[in-house]
């Protein structure tokens, strides 16, 4: 028996939880567990969830006031780890501990505070992972050198030139145009040995691994739907990344 | 097996897993998990590698151990485990097979092409089902205990 109000604030706070989740890159089947978890923790009677990557939808039903139904879309997403764990903590304790949601909400908000700036620590993330990898298929060291000016500028195209809304496919291919070019120039001109060795590191780092993995968790759940489509997007990915690659392989012949 | 070889891919794989690690935004205490079960991971499929032919073995058997080793860890640090799966997981992925698939297209070699595209399909295929023969077994034991949130009607 819970007024209409109680019902809504209730929803909101479970759905943005869940939004959240799929954003930093969880399955959607853990965001729809923890929509119902916080519903029933709440004391609604009923609650029904729906996930696909991009939407939430969900309803609850209460005898005294009716059904209420509300649904998020998210545009984008970057993977976060650090947020993911936070929220499923907080999803975790308002289990156990059902604390005043006001106060829920307020701790939400400090964890989902968005972070665009340049910072140095994930930076030295990407050019460790291409360094790394350029030895890792076979590369030496002067290829591993090569490819850390790359991973950082491909770090740099990512935070400054990906803008709200535009194509991500259009982004990675021209990310992985320019990262192909400058791994050709950089041999050019003696700064490593094996253009295909400096590629292969930076072509790691673009590479949708996290979606690859998630696909095929999420369709062992029986979420057909978000798996096929992150399959279908982590296939159209690879191919936006070859073809990336292919524009300076192919022109390069005529160049040098 | 040589073991310079060996040291070079296993520690190259653990840094790489590092990097993947920061590149994520994963917690702080987490990187060290994930830096262990990536270098484990290596071993396993330099080992695999050695012992096994098929292209498919070789990477089946490193995804059955980074699964079992993320379920396993998720649950000793009450933590989600795609993430540590993810980053312990992630050398495997075949971004060297799609280069070399994209430049045998580019160079006019469409037999050497279809080759690799086939090998980089296979390995996919061979670490989704990794990754398949563990969770199945977890989502069957965790079935018991979601039965009564999910299943009301």
């Amino acid at each position: 028996m819970a007024e209409k109000r109680h019902c809504e604030k209730v929803l909101s706070l479970a759905l943005d939880i869940a939004k959240n989740m799929v954003k930093c890159g969880a399955e959607v089947n853990r965001a729809e567990q923890a929509v119902m978890r916080i519903c029933y923790a709440y004391g609604m009677e009923k609650a029904q969830v729906f996930s696909v990557v991009s939407m939430i939808i969900a309803t609850v039903v209460d005898e005294e006031s009716g059904a209420h139904s509300q649904m998020r879309r998210s545009y984008s997403y970057g993977v976060n780890f650090g947020k993911l764990e936070k929220l499923n903590a907080l999803s975790r304790r308002i289990c156990t501990e059902t604390p005043d949601i006001d106060v829920v909400r307020l701790e939400l908000e400090s964890i989902c505070v968005e972070d665009k700036a340049f910072r140095l620590k994930y930076c030295f993330g990407y050019m460790l992972a291409a360094a790394s990898f350029a030895v890792f298929f076979g590369g030496n060291f002067m290829d591993a050198i090569a490819s850390v000016p790359i991973a950082a500028l491909i770090y740099f195209l990512q935070t400054y030139i990906r803008v709200k809304g535009a194509s991500r496919l259009f982004f990675t291919a021209l990310e992985s145009a320019v990262a192909g070019f400058l791994a050709l120039l950089f041999v050019h001109f003696g700064f490593g040995n094996n253009p295909d060795m400096i590629m292969i590191g930076d072509i790691m780092v673009l590479i949708p691994g996290l979606q690859l993995i998630n696909a095929v968790r999420e369709m062992l759940h029986g979420d057909l739907m978000s798996g096929m489509l992150r399959l279908l997007e982590s296939v159209i990915l690879a191919v936006a990344i070859a073809l990336g690659f292919a524009i300076p392989v192919y022109f390069w012949g005529y160049m040098a | 097996m040589d073991f310079r070889e060996v040291m070079t891919i296993v520690l190259s794989g653990m840094l790489g897993t590092i990097g993947f690690s920061i590149l994520f935004k994963s917690d702080k205490k987490r990187i060290l998990c994930n830096a262990v079960g990536g270098a484990l991971t290596c071993l396993i499929y330099m080992i695999s590698c050695h012992y096994f032919g098929h292209i498919v073995v070789q990477n089946f058997l490193p995804a059955i151990f980074a699964t079992i080793y993320a379920e396993v860890l998720a649950r000793i640090v009450k933590a989600p485990a795609t993430p540590i799966l993810a980053c312990s997981i992630i050398s495997l992925v075949p971004g060297g097979k799609l280069y070399y698939t994209m430049y045998y297209f580019v160079t006019s070699d469409p037999q050497k092409a279809d080759l690799l595209l086939s090998e980089t399909l296979q390995i996919s295929a061979g670490l989704a089902v990794g990754i398949i023969c563990i969770s199945v077994i977890v989502h069957e034991l965790n079935r018991h205990k979601a039965k009564k949130i999910l299943e009301v009607d």
